[in-house]
């Protein structure tokens, strides 16, 4: 039935909404709930009687050249916002997935790089290579692969961003056509399964990682790097499954305006960006000044470091307190 | 089923017979066409209404309310006197219309 009323909403949507409008899509919501119940009296399924019930509908500009509304409508009546068709959210989805699958890629690639600089400078560190290079040299050439593999992830990122230039124009809003809206939210439901199950594989792996720290260190304090680059390898394989699937799950929303992209997140998300961003913008440079100064003028260098995450663990406090303040005020 | 262009001109009649009997509603009157023309014909809902709303402007019809049982309201429609005379004008229309087209059918 709600697919029904959805239905007729939609219909109604881009016409003007006055009194006797109001009376008419109530007698025709009347309609068609008597028909829908009777249907399934007559023992059709959910699918059926909603089918046909919107199928009998007709076309809703034979009502409106009949009530005189043509010119209304062309004026105010069709909202200013693109309209998206079957082809264009297709595209969409499509670019969104290919782009999710990069820079999924590219972060784990970069943890990769990450994973084999530990190992190499593990390996360092027990003398494998003792033989050709040194210790310091390892931790070197240990940042080799690190850059080389920073590179191609990078290049992953800005590649995905300009393939999604083209669908810049959806963040100023966009409406969707009933059916297609309908469609897409049989795919999300379908695809719920599979972004939950992704979600638990993926934890999974972030939870069972540390067990190769563990292992390793049954051998012997000396193999404990290794360990730290298999964890390192486990949990980049979890986050490309939450990047990747977590991407796709918010192109659904996106289109249905859902969870995070629904107007009224969007809208606290907007005055949080801006509050949150003017103190970051003061905080971080005045704590870069503060490493600077510490370092140069009183050699602190061994301990100033601390400063960054200190500061980004406060700045996270800090977002989320004012964040829960804002919740209460606006309750 | 039987395309909606070629019965366009005869919905109205269609309408106004339905009411000849007294009062009805809107799916009263779409289920009772349906079941006549033994489902060959399906009136669609926004045909109903503009034709609703085409004869209640020429005063063929009018309409009223009735409160259903749960407090639902909904509009019921009869025929005028106006309305009674323009059924005739149009069985009669249907007449010749049904005796000339007749003559250019021939079953091959």
């Amino acid at each position: 039935m709600d697919t029904i009323i959805g239905y007729l909403n939609n219909m109604f949507g881009s016409l003007p909404k006055t009194e006797q409008m109001a009376m008419l899509k109530q007698e025709l919501l009347g309609n068609m709930e008597e028909k829908y119940y009777e249907l399934k009296h007559e023992g059709k399924s959910e699918n059926e009687a909603v089918g046909i019930v919107i199928s009998e509908f007709g076309n809703i500009d034979e009502l409106v050249s009949e009530l005189g509304l043509g010119e209304v409508r062309k004026e105010e009546g069709l909202s200013m916002l693109p309209m998206l068709d079957e082809l264009a959210v297709e595209g969409f989805i499509a670019a969104k997935k290919r782009s999710g699958l990069l820079v999924g890629w590219g972060v784990g690639l970069i943890m990769l790089g990450a994973a084999l600089l530990i190992l190499i400078s593990g390996l360092g560190e027990n003398g494998f290579m003792g033989n050709v290079f040194s210790e310091d040299a390892m931790s070197m050439i240990g940042l080799i692969p690190l850059l080389l593999l920073l590179g191609p992830a990078i290049a992953l990122f800005i590649y995905s961003g300009t393939k999604m230039e083209k669908y810049k124009y959806m963040e100023s809003g966009f409406s969707l056509p009933y059916p297609l809206e309908a469609y897409i939210e049989q795919r999300q439901s379908a695809f719920a399964a599979t972004y939950t199950l992704s979600l638990i594989m993926g934890v999974c792996l972030c939870v069972l990682s540390p067990i190769a720290i563990f292992v390793s260190s049954a051998f012997g304090d000396e193999y404990i790097s290794y360990g730290v680059a298999v964890l390192l390898i486990i949990v980049a394989v979890a986050v490309f499954l939450f990047v990747y699937y977590g991407n796709i799950r918010g192109t659904y929303q996106r289109l249905l305006k859902t969870g995070d992209f629904s107007e009224e997140k969007q809208e606290e998300k907007k005055e949080e960006d801006r509050i949150v961003g003017a103190v970051a913008a003061i905080i971080w440079p005045l704590v870069t000044c503060v490493f600077l100064v510490s370092g140069f003028v009183f050699d602190q260098w061994e301990i100033n470091w601390i400063v960054f995450p200190l500061t980004g663990i406060l700045f996270g406090v800090f977002s989320s307190v004012y964040n829960m303040f804002k919740k209460k005020d606006a309750a | 089923m039987i395309s909606s262009d070629v019965i366009r001109g005869y919905n109205d009649t269609m309408i106004l017979y339905m009411l000849l009997d007294g009062e009805s509603y809107g799916y009263e009157i779409s289920k009772n066409i349906r079941k006549l023309s033994e489902e060959k014909y399906i009136m669609k809902e926004t045909t109903l209404y503009s034709a609703f709303t085409r004869l209640e402007k020429n005063g063929y019809i009018d309409s009223f309310y009735l409160d259903e049982t749960f407090g639902k309201r909904r509009t019921y429609y009869r025929i005028t006197p106006q309305g009674l005379a323009y059924y005739r004008a149009k069985c009669e229309e249907w007449q010749i219309t049904q005796e000339v087209i007749n003559k250019f059918i021939k079953e091959l």
